[in-house]
Order: structure tokens, then C-alpha cells, then sequence
């Protein structure tokens, strides 16, 4: 169960109503979720769902609009230093020094962080036969990825974030890539944030999951237990969404029958009991697509109203 | 943090140090003729007991051969240089990271941006206070001859001895990394920076300079037309070298005197630094804002 996974093990992540307004437009709003440490996270959504916003204030580059934020028990009000030992964070295409040389990113990764592993970093780079004194702008983008990624992990912080780690990769150093964090994350015990608009790579690797949308958390918990939570059914057309057993999420209509993606309270059997009904468990590709094309509520608008209309799923799934 | 700094601002240092080389060069070659010249012209002993009065012809002599090279050649460096070193310096200083998203790699590290910025302003503005300082020094030292006839109040040479050449480098490189901070590209955020530089520089110059304090007035037996030129850079009005005749009105002679170019130095140069001051600052302020 999600509830005593997130209870017994000491939390990664913990946010609050957390909410980011960029000028009159709020980037994300009421972020409310718990991640147990350990966790491998995928974050889904796509461009411009609020993924990188989230990102950048756990990370520390950005400073919350309101609500709370805590990474392994540092919270908003810890000292900025604290805050960063906590995260390492691997940006989107990898920006390294162009005109640096391996050796020289390590040096300043040595000289910005106190805990700076030199062994692990140098020992990443002979496995991987990437030469130190090699000039980054002579680096193939995946021994960038590779640069960037030993960077962080000799941070030697608990948790490692990871934006579009891979969408800049080919096939190959893409699976490279991913392999060596899920190596070190086995081996270290990191907690992993993954955010990424590739869903199939996501399925692979992730033990939990976040949807956002339109700055909103439409769906967060532990896979598991919200492939349980979930079910296709189909039915015949005229079924009201108020007859379906749990709350429909997605909804496709066609001559005769229509195919609906519901959340029911977990454990609970979906009716078999009405013939003509056909229930199938939902696939990880699936579930989150569904969530995915779910109009979602403006984050600008006043969301107090709106949260009372919706039952929504994911006030579910992150108040537990 | 100060391994990262110099690192990063290596090759500007280098930079910097190869035409400050080249200021050395000519300055060196230059200089020493003049002041061979100088001597050989016995102008020394003729300033001592006369200001040059009493060789009218050796003062024409030296400053018709030099007069021209030393005004032309150090206009133009002085003009524009300071501001070209300042914004090169500083418009890339944040811009750069954020132009190529390595501000993302240089601020998620464990020390906190505002720690980065202030590591970095600091060593790069000594950098440019030691730049200013030893252009200032072999300019000074190269114009010393000339100065002796010419004083050192007049346009074009106030402009490159005692604080204020440092001074425009500073304002230059602040005016840059504010806006590098706010254009995020580091050409737009020179251009940016070097046009407000420029014009502040000339207003000033031309403008408010020569009336830092009242200027002084004596009233001489000799009108516009009949005081003529003066020999050498004496003013013939007030008939001492290095006075600023700003005008001569019927016989009433408005002049700035030649002993207050340490206080002109010291507004100027403030005024410039406080600007400096006040773009670091507010750079200070918008990146500190951002994240807490």
C-alpha cells in the first residue's frame, strides 16, 4: 500500500499547496504530493504543463509563489547551501562548458560542492573510456549526457533529478544512459525524479508516477497501485457516466459501445454483474494518456469552486 | 568558487593583458623620444624659471612634433576603449549562462547564486581596478613631458590620468552584467550597455565637467581678441600652465584653476563608480529575487 510505503520509509519529496505564478499566469498551482524515498518518479505532462517549474523549485533555482516544499526533511526555510546539497540535478541538453575540459567541469564540481566525490566521477568517466582531457565541445551529446550525469551523482546528494535526460539521445545512449542510473540508483539508494514527455521509456524504469497538466497534478502515486486503481471497461453507449462504477477519467464513444477508463476504490471488483460489460486492467502507456488528453482546470482561474465540482482523482491520490 | 572564476575568465584576463602589452609597447616607444626631446629641447629649465615664457619657440618646437600623435592617438583609445573593455567583460558574464543554459549547471551546485555572483563580481572588478590602474600609470608615465607644458585639465587628457579611466571601466563592465541579467544574450547586452556608457561619458565630459565647482574668474587687461593664444598651453589670460580658460568675456577671464584636478578626478570618477555601484546592485537585487 502507497499509504505505508509513504509512512514508514522517511519521505524524498514532500510539497504543499505548492504554486508558482510567473506574472498573472501561475506556472503550477496546488501541488500537493508525497514521495517515499527510494522511489524511481517519472513526471509526465507535456511541454509547458508546469514539469520544469516543478523541478526548478525543488531543485532551489526558483523560489515558490506559495505553499510548502521540502526535500529530505530541508525545507523553504533552510539555509540556500542545505537546500542544494540536497539535489542533483542533471538540466535539459546538458549544459556543460563548452571550452572546459572534463577535468576542468569535475575541478569546479569539486570546488562548488563539499561532498564532491572525485573517485566516482573520474571511475564513471574510464568505465565509459571518456578521456578527462578532453574538451566538452568535442563530446558526443551522449558522453555529454554521461559528464553531466557523473557531475551529479558526485554530488553525492540523496536525490537526483533528471529533465528530458534523454530526449536529445539516440536509441543507443539513451538506453546507456538510462541504464547507468538505474545501476547507481540500485546500488546508492537514490531517489530518482525523472521528468520526460517520452512515456515508453518512463514504463520501463519508473516505480511511481506524476501527471501534470496545465499546471496542475492530475494523477501521482505509486505505479502499482494506480494500475490496480484502474480499469477499462467497456460498455454499451447509452451508459451514464453516473451508472459506471468509480469516476471516469477518459471516455471514448464510438457506434455502439463506448470504452472508459475508471478509477475505482482499490480492491473493489468492477461490477461483473451487468452482462455486456467487459472490464480490462489498464496498461501504464494507457493510464497516463488518458490523463494526459483530460481537459484540466485552468490554474489561473479561482480553483477553490472548481476543486469542490471535481472529485478528483488526484486530490485522491495525494491526500492519502 | 574562485578556482571556477578564474577559469572562466581566463581568456579575458589574457585578453586584457595583451593590450595593456600593447599600450606598453607604444607607450614605451613613443615616450622615450619625447622625452629625449624634451630635454635636448632644455624646455625643463625654461619651465622652471619662467613657464615658458621665455622660449616660445622650443615649447612650438616639441608640441608642433607631438602634440598631434599624443591628442589623436589617445582620443580615440580613450574614448572608446574603456567602455569596449567594460561591456566585453561584463555582458557575458551572466548572459553567457543563460544564453547556453549552464546556469542551470553553474546555480544547482552547492553554493548559492547570490555566493556565485558576489565571488564573481568581486575578482573580475579587481581584475578591472588593476587593468585600469596600470593603463592609467604607463599613460600617465608616456604623457609626463607633454603634461608639464599642457597641464592636465584639458579634454583628452583629464580623460586618461588620475581615477577616472578605471572609473569608465567599472561603469561599463556594471552597466554590461545588468543588462546580460535582463537581455540574456551577451552581444545584445553589450551594445546595450556601451550606448548609455558612451552617452553618460560625453554629457559629462562636455557638459557638467567644467562646472564640477564655480569656476574661478580675474579680470585681465586684455580682451578676447588681443589675448591670443597664449604660448604654448599657457593661457595668456591667467598665464599659468594647466589653467581651463573657459571663456573670456570683454576683459573678465572664467577659468577653472590648474590645482583642481584631484577634486575633478575624484567627482568624476565617484559619479562613474557610483553607477557602477548602483547596476551591480540592482543586478544583485533581480538575481537574489528570483530564488531565495
Amino acid at each position: 500500500m502507497t499509504q505505508n510505503d509513504a509512512g514508514d520509509s522517511p519521505l524524498a519529496l514532500r510539497t504543499d499547496h505548492l504554486g508558482r505564478r510567473y506574472g498573472r499566469v501561475w506556472g503550477l498551482r496546488d501541488c500537493t504530493l508525497e514521495v517515499p524515498a527510494g522511489a524511481i518518479v517519472g513526471l509526465v505532462g507535456p511541454n509547458g504543463a508546469g514539469k520544469t517549474t516543478l523541478l526548478e523549485m525543488i531543485i532551489g533555482l526558483l523560489q515558490p509563489t506559495e505553499g510548502q516544499l521540502s526535500v529530505f526533511g530541508e525545507t523553504l526555510h533552510a539555509p540556500m547551501t542545505a537546500r542544494l546539497a540536497r539535489v542533483g540535478y542533471v538540466a535539459q541538453d546538458h549544459p556543460l562548458y563548452r571550452d572546459f575540459s572534463v577535468a576542468d567541469m569535475f575541478h569546479l564540481g569539486r570546488s562548488m560542492n563539499p561532498s564532491w566525490d572525485q573517485e566516482l566521477a573520474q571511475a564513471r568517466m574510464e568505465a565509459l573510456d571518456i578521456p578527462l582531457k578532453r574538451k566538452v565541445k568535442a563530446l558526443s551529446g551522449g558522453q555529454r549526457a554521461q559528464v553531466s550525469l557523473s557531475m551529479a551523482l558526485a554530488k553525492r546528494a540523496p536525490l537526483l533529478v533528471l529533465d528530458e535526460p534523454v530526449s536529445s539521445l539516440d536509441p543507443v545512449a539513451r538506453l546507456e544512459f538510462m541504464r547507468e542510473v538505474m545501476a547507481t540508483a540500485a546500488e546508492s539508494g537514490l531517489t530518482v525524479l525523472i521528468a520526460s514527455h517520452v512515456v515508453s521509456e518512463l514504463e520501463r524504469f519508473c516505480d511511481w508516477l506524476i501527471v501534470l497538466t496545465g499546471g496542475q497534478v492530475q494523477l501521482a502515486g505509486s505505479a502499482d497501485d494506480l494500475i490496480a486503481e484502474h480499469q477499462v471497461l467497456t460498455v454499451p453507449r447509452a451508459t451514464l457516466d453516473a451508472d459506471l462504477p468509480g469516476f471516469p477519467v477518459h471516455r471514448t464513444d464510438s457506434d455502439r459501445h463506448s470504452t472508459v477508463l475508471v478509477r475505482t476504490e482499490q480492491g473493489r471488483p468492477v461490477a461483473r454483474e451487468h452482462p455486456g460489460w467487459q472490464a480490462d486492467p489498464v496498461g501504464f502507456e494507457q493510464l497516463i494518456m488518458a490523463y494526459l488528453q483530460r481537459p484540466s482546470r485552468s490554474a489561473a482561474k479561482d480553483d477553490t469552486a472548481q476543486a469542490a465540482a471535481r472529485p478528483g482523482p488526484s486530490t485522491k491520490a495525494v491526500s492519502r | 568558487m574562485i578556482w571556477v572564476s578564474w577559469r572562466q575568465h581566463r581568456g579575458q584576463a589574457i585578453s586584457c593583458l595583451a593590450v595593456l602589452a600593447a599600450l606598453a609597447v607604444y607607450a614605451i616607444l613613443l615616450g622615450t623620444s619625447m622625452r629625449t626631446a624634451f630635454g635636448h629641447d632644455a624646455l625643463t629649465a625654461c619651465l622652471a624659471h619662467s613657464q615658458g615664457t621665455v622660449c616660445p619657440a622650443a615649447v612650438h618646437a616639441f608640441t608642433d612634433r607631438f602634440g598631434s600623435e599624443v591628442n589623436i592617438a589617445f582620443w580615440s583609445v580613450t574614448l572608446i576603449v574603456p567602455g569596449l573593455i567594460g561591456v566585453l567583460v561584463g555582458g557575458s558574464l551572466i548572459a553567457r549562462e543563460l544564453e547556453y543554459g549552464t546556469w542551470r549547471l553553474a546555480w544547482s551546485q552547492t553554493v548559492p547564486r547570490a555566493r556565485w555572483l558576489a565571488v564573481k563580481l568581486a575578482l573580475v572588478t579587481g581584475g578591472l581596478i588593476v587593468l585600469g590602474a596600470a593603463m592609467t600609470a604607463v599613460i600617465t608615465w608616456y604623457r609626463a613631458p607633454m603634461d608639464r607644458l599642457t597641464g592636465h585639465l584639458e579634454h583628452n587628457i583629464f580623460d586618461f590620468e588620475g581615477l577616472v579611466l578605471t572609473a569608465y571601466i567599472l561603469c561599463a563592465f556594471g552597466f554590461a552584467v545588468l543588462a546580460g541579467l535582463l537581455l540574456r544574450r551577451s552581444i545584445p547586452a553589450m551594445v546595450a550597455a556601451f550606448i548609455p556608457w558612451l552617452a553618460i561619458r560625453l554629457v559629462i565630459e562636455f557638459v557638467f565637467r567644467d562646472h564640477f565647482l564655480a569656476p574661478l574668474t580675474a579680470t585681465v587687461n586684455c580682451t578676447q581678441e588681443t589675448c591670443g593664444e597664449g604660448i604654448g598651453f599657457v593661457p595668456q589670460a591667467t598665464g599659468r600652465i594647466g589653467d581651463l580658460v573657459l571663456s573670456i568675456q570683454g576683459n573678465v577671464v572664467t577659468y577653472q584653476p590648474a590645482d583642481r584636478f584631484w577634486t575633478f578626478q575624484f567627482i568624476e570618477a565617484g559619479i562613474f563608480v557610483a553607477l557602477t555601484a548602483a547596476a551591480l546592485g540592482a543586478t544583485i537585487w533581480l538575481l537574489h529575487r528570483r530564488a531565495a
